[in-house]
């Protein structure tokens, strides 16, 4: 609407004629370089990305001048000699397999890229689809079509741009009307290669009305030898009354610079809940954007980043209230250590028609070095006159008043520090509703708060 | 048993502490009075290793070893607690993971092997009954949105389980109810024996009615300037420290 117009045009305003040309040449570049442009998949597909593609030139790669991009400047990750790559089966069954989850159906991606052969789908119901999503579009998939970029192609996010001008295939996931799928799906993502490596995977999660489904992804690294940078792109769409709850944990090397994507469209009477589990990654930027199109819609968004190290990790959520009565809960909670930088840049966006609203928004930090930074900006833009909105920021230090007595029952400091953030941390954990894997992420962060 | 000798102790460069000497023998009961402001909490806190302090001079030492080379923590282990004037508020950590958490390492440091979980569970039981203290209390996060008074009773509780040899008590009694401050001071009374000690640290001789000092020492601007027995403390509430101070000025001109 009106907002997000105005928006664009102001960043496209910015650039001349020869930075333009610019970007048009890098992203050919990385298209020739890539080359599996969706060309097999008809004009559609076609038509979408020149659109994409045209954009992306008129905006460019983001630097820290770019607003929405000010604590991450992707321009110092991402540079011109990053060649574009596609997934492929490049590692063995052995070296992926303890990264896959007995209780659930796996699914293997390597660098984005579905790679059947290594999944494991004998418990998936047979109502659910999962496929290539390549595929899906080559074979004519009606959901396929009509979705794909129906979300992004809302935004103004260049990366969200580049990625659909050099798709690379994932997955395509799509649960049928009013079935509520029994088995988490849990997608097991690996990134492997060499430095230099550019992949750019995009996926589709379509939920049909009064469907269910738990989506968990995990994030490893695998045979990982040089820098890499991942530009990866998801579009979630919950039809009416269904239901999403999506567990993310990330737990890459330093060398995975990784920018994650995701376009969530919550319709009437749906709810999710996606938790995002962000341990390791040399430099991580989640980027979630949520639009709640439908009346009595329920949003839940939570987040835990434990950053180490040199290490960056940015936390950049917009949720975009576009109809009334609907609520939305925000919990994102950093602990940064050593001379990491971590980010909260979270944004409500209440439309002048969504009355009722509401939503909350709350981060919570703790440093625990001296050389430790977070960025915490929380943005609330309100239209509707009708709504309640809260947000709240807190960032200290371990409450050395907690530590002291715990100390002086008996406990050592290590111990007294540990049982302190294991309990910051839970109340993000907590939120994730599957047993099995709230277990393992607890044990996770355990490890990682050593 | 507590042995502290000419301990000198500052924060951001103001001496509080000025030369203090008490002597704790196992089986005894110490009481610290004196007017706000005097050191008693910094004392306590310097015996329980709070590091916000500077020992500019002197020694605490505690059963022969020397407590200012240890932790806070290995202090505990050693026998030592502290029931502190303002209890923390832990969110998140249950007290009776805490507790459990807590006497394993104490008992791994004394090379005990670890308590099996029923007899943890008899002794949760025990104690709660010694200090009267609700189920429900220990149930919740330690200290949470906690009364004053039940944050007092949960500090009792907690020396409860803990077993030290020597206890501390910073002002236990203040903001307890007269019913929970009986209740407090017959825990305490259940639990002295001839081998441990307690240092209560109070403004009222009403706690003292109940927990019967073999000492009593009047604690002013940084030194013990005054000793003796309970007949002390009644005395002071009789005329107030007025006549401390005057004497105490007297002997410093
Ligand atoms: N961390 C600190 N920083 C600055 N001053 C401090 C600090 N801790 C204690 N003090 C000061 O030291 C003096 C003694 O404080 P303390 O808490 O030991 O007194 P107290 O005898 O326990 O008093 P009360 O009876 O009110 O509990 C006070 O003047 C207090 O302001
Ligand atoms: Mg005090």
């Amino acid at each position: 609407m009106e907002l997000v117009t105005a928006k664009t045009n102001i960043s496209r305003g910015v650039l001349g004629e020869a930075e333009i040309i610019k970007n048009k040449s890098l992203l050919n570049k990385w298209i020739d370089e890539a080359g599996t442009h969706l060309t097999e998949t008809g004009n559609f597909a076609k038509g979408v990305q020149k659109k994409a593609e045209e954009n992306f030139a008129a905006i460019g790669l983001p630097t820290k001048r770019t607003e929405d991009f000010k604590y991450t400047n992707i321009r110092s990750y991402l540079q011109d000699d990053y060649a574009a790559k596609n997934g492929s089966a490049s590692l063995t069954e052995s070296e992926i397999e303890n990264v896959l989850i007995d209780d659930f159906v796996s699914v293997v991606l390597i660098n984005g890229k579905y790679i059947p052969e290594y999944s494991r789908l004998k418990n998936l119901p047979k109502e659910v689809t999962i496929k290539s999503l390549f595929k899906a579009l080559e074979e004519g998939n009606e959901v396929a079509i009509k979705q794909f970029n129906s979300g992004l192609e809302k935004t103004t996010n260049p990366m969200a741009m580049l990625n659909t001008a050099l798709a690379g295939d994932g997955i395509f996931i799509s649960i049928p009307e009013n079935f509520s799928c029994p088995i988490p799906v849990h997608i097991a993502n690996i990134c492997t290669g060499e430095a230099k490596n550019f992949y750019n995977p995009r996926h589709l999660v379509y939920l049909h009305k009064n469907s269910e489904l738990t989506l968990i992804e995990s994030y490893h690294s695998v045979n990982h030898t040089g820098k890499t940078f991942t530009n990866s792109a998801t579009e979630f769409i919950i039809e009416d009354t269904a239901s999403l709850e999506n567990y993310i944990l990330q737990d890459e090397d330093i060398l995975s610079q990784r920018n994650d994507v995701r376009h969530f469209t919550v319709n009437t009477g749906s709810r999710m809940n996606s938790v995002a589990i962000s341990l390791n990654g040399g430099m991580l930027r989640n980027d979630p954007t949520i639009f709640i199109n439908g009346e009595n819609a329920e949003v839940h968004l939570n987040g835990l980043f434990i950053v180490k190290e040199n290490c960056h990790t940015d936390n950049h959520t917009m949720v975009e209230h576009r109809a009334p009565n609907c609520m939305s809960n925000e919990l994102y909670k950093g602990i940064i250590g050593d001379n990491a930088t971590g980010v909260f840049n979270g944004k409500i966006l209440v439309y002048r028609d969504a009355q009722k609203t509401n939503a909350y928004q709350s981060n919570k930090n703790i440093l625990m070095g001296d050389k430790s930074t977070i960025n915490t900006k929380p943005q609330l833009e309100i239209y509707a006159d009708d709504v309640r909105c809260t947000h709240g920021t807190t960032t200290g230090k371990l409450n050395e008043e907690a530590l002291f007595y715990m100390r002086s029952r008996g406990l050592n400091e290590k111990l007294a520090k540990n049982i302190l953030l294991q309990s910051f941390a839970k109340e993000v954990s907590n939120t994730i509703k599957n047993e099995a894997f709230r277990t393992l992420i607890e044990q996770k962060i355990e490890e990682n708060i050593q | 048993m507590l042995e502290i000798k000419d301990l000198k102790v500052s924060v951001e460069g103001k001496q509080i502490l000025k030369g203090l000497n008490l002597t704790v023998k196992k089986g005894e009961v110490h009481a610290i009075m004196g007017p706000n402001g005097s050191g008693k909490s910094t004392l306590a806190s310097v015996i329980a290793g709070k590091e916000d302090y500077t020992v500019d001079g002197g020694s605490i030492t505690f059963n022969g070893k020397d407590m200012l080379e240890l932790s806070p923590d290995e202090r505990a282990k050693e026998g030592m607690f502290l029931a502190f004037q303002y209890p923390v508020e832990i969110p998140g950590v249950s007290t009776i993971n805490f507790l459990k958490t807590a006497i394993s390492e104490i008992r791994q440091y004394r090379g005990l092997p670890p308590m099996e979980a029923k007899d943890f569970l008899k002794v949760l039981k025990e104690k709660q009954k010694v200090v009267e203290i609700e189920a429900n209390l220990t149930g919740r996060s330690v200290n949470e949105g906690f009364s004053g008074g039940e944050k007092k009773r949960n500090e009792i509780f907690q020396m409860a389980m803990l077993e030290p040899s020597l206890a501390i008590l910073d002002e236990t009694d203040s903001g307890l109810d007269i019913d929970a401050l009986r209740i407090v001071a017959t825990g305490v009374n259940k639990l002295r024996t001839k081998e441990n000690a307690f240092v209560v640290i109070t403004h009222y001789q009403r706690l003292l009615e109940y927990i019967v000092p073999d000492f009593v020492h009047v604690l002013y601007q940084g030194r013990i300037v005054k000793s003796g027995t309970r007949e002390l403390a009644l005395e002071l509430e009789g005329k107030g420290y007025d006549w401390i101070k005057k004497e105490f000025s007297e002997l410093a001109v």
